[in-house]
């Protein structure tokens, strides 16, 4: 951006430099401002208390790169990263094949119903012990610990997204002769395709969470385990960074899972715009 | 070639069936542009559901040329009502008109040519690439015409398709339905609550009666075949027809003591409309016959509420 340009240009050229800085400076302090803030309180609430639990932000930073920029970044995070990531897509897939055709089945969704909301309702870190004796102690167990968790919301959100097809919709395929797995891939599923993201999104989170716990009771490697390990070795600092970037994996994968989103559903962002507009 | 006989469709209530058509029957010639016209609530949707395969009449038959339809034709084509909700919108413009086309298992360059086709013949050839909710409510209607179009039907079904669009945009889109109508030779059917626009557009007017629904009156628009918004609109012929249709609705709403009045306006059309085939006009005295006949004096007001 310069403004040395013409000169009736210049000052303009200026004047929106000006604002543009101003308005980008502004967005950075509503952005970073709150975390600055908290930081500091942090700070000066571990630096006042003197506790030995309360580490400061400073030594937490020091310690975090220390940690898990090394070995363990392969032996501990990426497995727990690969098992997460499993887990949420063996849990999307079964999710959405069964919500489909529960769905689309009235008589189905009868059968299953009671079934399900009592699956549903049974806490998932409640089957750790049940699974570490059917599955074992390994990976598998721990992947099955969050597909049985995170199941859930996509099934319950897929049968939900494919019972509300716009029957306009759905009576323009029959007229047109549009069946079968066409009639599945641009009627069906994405008319539920925003409903099935909703439930997505609640699956993520509850992924994570599932990935700790099950890695805290029964595991000897991963995120959830080696927070573990530190605070029993009373290795506090650790302990901190590792909670620290479970946080940040969480932010991470959201993001990502924003994208994806806004990728996948633009025409569902336009078609509320325009509504809205009208 | 569309036949409609003694169509009657019942809705199982819970503890009572409603009677939403009672007994229909009227018979499309080939290329024929009709308009239905009926008091609101009279059960235009249920009959254009029959007609197109979507649900299943109680009584009756409905047959293109000679085939029962028990199932949406392959030769049909609807436009409904509500184009923001048949109209895909997680498709551009052009992927909704070419959906059809690909389920026909047309090759690439015959759905080009059909899709280039029937875009041009909406004006909408330079949107294509654009999603439906990006065009207003007429430009959208024009999308669903244009992927009727290009399914290449022998009946296009039309479901007050432009009862929720402005009135500029609406003359617009009835000169298109003409225009349409004339080059691609269909045979058309077009339900509408709007009298103007069922004479404006119709070689011929069937005139539902109120629910129960049959036949009330079929009238013959002996306007010039080139049709124009403003001439067309203030002749004195059109004015007449429009007078007629209008009539006869009233005599609808009103149920009994219309059917007599009914059945004799019914009569005198048939009489006066000297330019139609004679098969034309017992069909209107048949109407005429059987909604006098509806009329008797057991005929329960039914609720019109739970029809749709």
């Amino acid at each position: 951006m310069s403004a040395n340009g013409n000169a009736d240009g210049s000052v303009k050229a200026t004047a929106t430099a000006g604002t543009a800085a101003r308005t980008g400076a502004a967005a950075a302090g509503r952005v970073l401002g709150l975390p600055a803030v908290l930081i500091a309180l942090w700070w000066w609430a571990a630096a006042s208390s003197g506790s030995f639990f309360l580490t400061d932000p400073g030594t937490i930073a020091a310690t975090f790169a220390e940690v898990w920029v090394s070995e363990r970044f392969f032996t501990d995070v990426l497995p727990s990263v690969g098992l997460l990531l499993t887990g949420y897509a063996l849990a999307a897939v079964l999710g959405i094949g069964l919500g489909v055709p529960l769905g689309l089945s009235t008589r189905l969704r009868a059968a299953a119903e009671p079934v399900l909301e009592f699956l549903r309702a049974v806490p998932p870190p409640v089957l750790v012990p049940l699974l570490m004796l059917l599955v074992g102690l390994d990976g598998s167990m721990r992947a099955a610990v969050v597909v049985s968790g995170c199941v859930w919301p996509v099934l319950l959100n897929t049968v939900e997204g494919v019972r509300a097809v716009d029957p306009v919709l759905a009576d323009t395929c029959r007229v047109y002769g549009v069946r079968g797995r066409r009639r599945l891939g641009v009627l069906v599923l994405r008319s539920a395709s925003p409903q099935i993201a909703a439930g997505l999104r609640q699956a993520l989170s509850i992924a994570i969470i599932l990935m700790v716990i099950s890695e805290m009771f029964a595991s000897s490697s991963g995120l959830g385990y080696a927070v573990v390990q530190f605070q029993r070795s009373f290795a506090i600092p650790e302990m901190w960074s590792g909670i620290v970037l479970l946080g940040l994996l969480g932010v991470v994968l959201s993001a990502v899972f924003a994208r994806a989103e806004r990728h996948a559903l633009a025409w569902h962002r336009g078609l509320r715009a325009a509504s809205r507009g009208e | 070639m569309l036949d409609v006989d003694g169509l009657r469709k019942t809705y199982n209530g819970r503890g009572r069936d409603v009677e939403a058509v009672r007994d229909l029957t009227f018979r499309l010639a080939e290329g024929e542009l009709s308009c239905l016209v009926g008091p609101s609530g009279c059960g235009k949707t249920t009959l254009l559901k029959c007609v197109s395969g979507l649900m299943r009449p109680t009584a009756g038959a409905v047959t293109i040329d000679g085939r029962p339809v028990t199932g949406p034709p392959p030769d049909m084509a609807v436009v409904f009502q509500e184009y923001g909700r048949s109209l895909f919108p997680w498709l551009t413009v052009r992927g909704n008109v070419e959906l059809p086309l690909k389920e026909k298992r047309l090759p690439k360059a015959r759905r080009r040519e059909l899709v280039d086709g029937a875009l041009e013949a909406v004006g909408l050839a330079h949107a294509g690439a654009q999603h439906p909710w990006e065009l207003s409510g007429g430009m959208q209607q024009r999308v669903a015409i244009a992927r009727a179009i290009a399914y290449e039907p022998r009946v296009l079904l039309m479901d007050e398709p432009f009862a929720a669009v402005d009135a500029q945009t609406r003359a617009d889109l009835e000169d298109l339905i003409r225009g349409l109508w004339q080059r691609f030779s269909m045979t058309v059917l077009f339900v509408t609550h709007d009298i103007d626009e069922a004479v404006y557009l119709g070689q011929r007017v069937i005139v539902l009666s109120a629910s129960p629904t049959v036949v009330q009156d079929d009238v013959r628009v002996d306007l010039p075949e080139e049709r124009d918004q403003l001439t067309t609109r203030s002749a004195p012929r059109f004015a007449e027809l429009r007078a007629q249709v209008y009539r006869e609705i009233q005599n609808a709403k009103n149920g009994s003591g219309g059917g007599g009045e009914g059945a004799a306006e019914g009569g005198g059309t048939a009489g006066t409309d000297a330019s139609g085939t004679g098969a034309d006009a017992s069909e209107a005295d048949e109407g005429a016959g059987g909604a006098g006949g509806a009329d008797g004096p057991d005929r329960a007001p039914t609720p019109s509420g739970g029809l749709r």
